[in-house]
């Protein structure tokens, strides 16, 4: 298989998964070493872009994954006739920041940079998948120390923690 | 004439100062703790007034606004020892608003993005039929293979019917409860330790099932015998209570 072949090939398992698959897995069903499974999957990323294609191939804490181009969401919408499920309040958009920036951290942690009670948000947050509980602390009452997760990441447009923009102060 | 005051929703109290601070247009480290307690109880007897529900924390605020108030009106009366004991609450609620705003800021940004990138749709899963998730069926299945089948599984409960006749004759209990709690006293005094599962192991009848089991727990009421569960599951032995007297 040339290049091309081997690109169409993770494209089609791509397609099939619809779930994020890691590098590592691309690479034990191709037979390849999972840095040069990195390194194509750069380029096809690039290429998506480069093509301005429908699909992009969405990265993510090394996992990959295809979804529709943001740019083009406004047809997609028209089509389905209906607009987009509604965004994030501002106070889970605050508790998610905390999260983010902080992480591991826990509730008590968050409540006091944002000085209200988070229980109902941080529990919101867990469903939605954007939080999960990462560890427990070891001190009384080990609570749970949150951390974000890849669908956070996803959600956000970012392809590691990295990539938050800075936390500026004043 | 009657007009809308429209009351921005504020996030806690943090968010709250925040907003008056950035309205009297100064610095956070140059506020005036004076001033905006007396805002911040403004704004809070107006929320009063608009039958807004105020929550506890904007209380504790107020409160801990007014004590930094009061110790700036107090000459202190132990300046030394006043530093040991604790840090100077009007540069710890500045930290704790500097801080806020930071992850307001952060908030801020984190919206602009989801806003672009929720635009991204994703696939579900293509659902494939594989061998494991087919129906365990092997090509040469018959209706006479099925009906095989069942008959067997109905030979294996002895005295079960195949045919539940139409007309139901409602017969005396061949045993009663009472009986059987006779015939039990009998044999837990003939026999020490006798096994739950064992004592139904040659009882076939429901009725009969039903009525041991009552009997059962009959003596167990009249605390005629003892039972005993050593695992959860597990077989429960049970054996006639050494009476004391």
């Amino acid at each position: 298989m040339d290049e091309r072949e081997v690109m169409g090939v993770i494209e089609s398992i791509l397609f099939v998964a619809g779930d994020p698959i890691s590098a590592k897995e691309i690479g034990q069903i191709l037979e390849m070493d999972v840095r040069n499974v990195r390194k194509l999957m750069k380029k096809m990323i690039d290429c998506f872009h480069f093509e301005r294609r429908g699909l992009q191939i969405v990265m993510a804490n090394d996992t990959y994954q295809l979804a529709t181009r943001p740019e083009y969401s406004n047809y997609i919408e028209k089509y389905i006739g209906q607009d987009r499920a509604q965004s994030l309040s501002q106070a889970s958009l605050e508790t998610l920041a905390i999260v983010a920036y902080r992480q591991p951290v826990t509730k008590a942690d968050v409540e006091s940079v944002r000085g209200v009670k988070c229980d109902y948000i941080i529990n919101m947050l867990v469903n939605r998948g954007l939080i999960q509980e990462v560890a427990r602390m070891n001190t009384p009452g080990r609570p749970i120390l949150y951390g974000t997760t890849d669908l956070f990441l996803r959600s956000f447009g970012l392809t590691s923690l990295n990539e938050l923009p800075p936390l500026e102060a004043e | 004439m009657s007009y809308v005051v429209k009351l921005d929703q504020f996030e806690g109290p943090l968010d709250l100062l925040l907003h008056l601070i950035s309205k009297a247009k100064v610095k956070i480290e140059d506020v005036s703790i004076t001033e905006i307690t007396e805002q911040y109880l403004e704004m809070l007897h107006l929320m009063e007034k608009f039958d807004i529900e105020i929550a506890s924390e904007f209380l504790v605020m107020a409160a801990t606004l007014l004590h930094i108030k009061s110790c700036i009106l107090v000459p202190r009366v132990k300046p030394e020892l006043e530093e040991d004991d604790e840090a100077d609450p009007k540069q710890e609620l500045i930290t704790r608003l500097l801080e806020y705003k930071k992850y307001k800021e952060a908030a801020s940004r984190l919206k602009e993005r989801e806003a672009y990138f929720s635009g991204m749709y994703y696939k579900l899963p293509e659902e494939i039929v594989t061998k494991d998730t087919e129906d365990v069926l092997t090509l040469d299945t018959s209706i006479a293979l099925l009906q095989d089948a069942l008959c067997k599984l109905l030979q294996t409960r002895p005295g079960s019917r195949v045919r539940t006749p139409l007309i139901h004759e409602i017969k005396r209990d061949p045993i009663t409860v009472n009986e059987k709690v006779n015939y039990l006293k009998d044999y837990f005094t003939r026999n020490s330790r006798i096994s739950f599962f064992g004592i139904f192991e040659d009882i076939h009848d429901r009725e009969e099932i039903i009525v041991t089991f009552l009997a059962l727990l009959e003596l167990l009421s009249n605390n005629f015998i003892e039972v005993k569960q050593d695992i959860p599951f597990g077989d429960i032995v049970m054996k006639r209570r050494v009476s004391n007297g």
